[in-house]
């Protein structure tokens, strides 16, 4: 039996989205050394992932700016601890991350514990009994449906999504990110994705009931 | 349901369950899924593959959203003009435009 007509490509061979910027390490080093106009090109050259993230993250513009703000304000302090060990993209997202999960934990939501969201559960994870073959997604999912079934992850799932499928970074990086294991990051990215099967096929249902 | 998928892979019979277990680090090893005799028989998680690729694929599509509000930049500048000197130590007042 064929597996399909279409064969996407595999999953883990997706393109970086950060590759290396023009003139941003001479940015940095200037910025480290206090120079206002290159703080703002840094400013400029990573607005948008940061929002972006912040954004799918709390599901609120006004929130989302609140963190941003406050996450380019933790940068222009800690500029000068950054050693280039990893690329800046990745040691700026690692900030707004821990920006964004320190806000989701002060709201008192109990599963942003990363502790406790990355820990694998047996109660979250993937259903062994697939169901009837006649529920297979139907390859027409645009962009707002996914963003909407995104938004109904859990936190910790929809983290561990957005940084490795949409945004491109690697468990490895992730891990360091979240400070959890590999295996760790790479079981939420497979819970993530079933959980996000399971939404997407069930608006489908609900589309196809109405 | 889940032996009734049950197979020969390897010269081991492989079942749905088993198949599933090894997924995550199936897709993330570099493998390719269609090669998997699991998936040559057994349309249930041969969908599933092709959903999961499929869900992957389509995330691509959701960066990027757009940038925030030039009021986010006024509040830093505002905030960084009010914490004083920079924290590598050097004192810079020009105001940032």
């Amino acid at each position: 039996m064929s597996t399909g007509q279409t064969h996407p490509k595999p999953v883990h061979q997706h393109m970086r989205r950060n590759p290396p910027i023009a003139g941003e390490a001479e940015a940095i080093a200037r910025a480290q050394a206090g120079d206002p106009r290159s703080f703002e090109m840094l400013y400029s050259l990573h607005k948008r992932r940061v929002y972006s993230l912040c954004l799918r993250m709390l599901g609120n513009v006004a929130e989302a700016e609140d963190l941003t703000q406050e996450a380019f304000l933790q940068l222009y302090r800690k500029i000068g601890t950054f050693r280039g060990d990893s690329a800046f993209s990745t040691w700026l997202h690692r900030l707004s991350v821990n920006v964004v999960l320190m806000h989701l934990r002060k709201k008192g939501l109990p599963q942003v514990s990363l502790e406790e969201t990355l820990e694998p559960s047996q109660d979250d994870g993937p259903r062994k009994d697939i169901g009837a073959r006649d529920l297979t997604l139907s390859g027409s999912i645009d962009r707002v449906t996914l963003e909407r079934a995104v938004e109904n992850l859990p936190p910790g799932y929809r983290l561990v999504f957005i940084l490795h499928d949409v945004e491109g970074y690697e468990h490895n990086e992730i891990a360091d990110m979240l400070a959890c294991s590999i295996g760790n990051s790479k079981s939420q990215l497979h819970k993530a994705r079933m959980k996000l099967r399971e939404l997407l096929r069930t608006g489908e249902r609900k589309e196809s009931a109405v | 349901m889940i032996e009734k998928h049950a197979n020969l892979q390897n010269g081991k019979t492989m079942t749905c369950a088993e198949f599933q277990d090894k997924l995550p680090e199936l897709f993330e090893s570099g493998h390719e899924l269609s090669n998997e005799q699991h998936l040559k028989t057994c349309e249930t998680c041969a969908a599933l593959v092709r959903d999961l690729e499929y869900i992957a694929q389509q995330a691509k599509l959701l960066l990027p959203l757009h940038d925030p509000s030039p009021a986010v930049w006024e509040n830093i500048q505002s905030a960084i003009h009010n914490d004083g000197d920079h924290p590598a130590g050097k004192s810079n007042d020009t105001p940032i435009k």
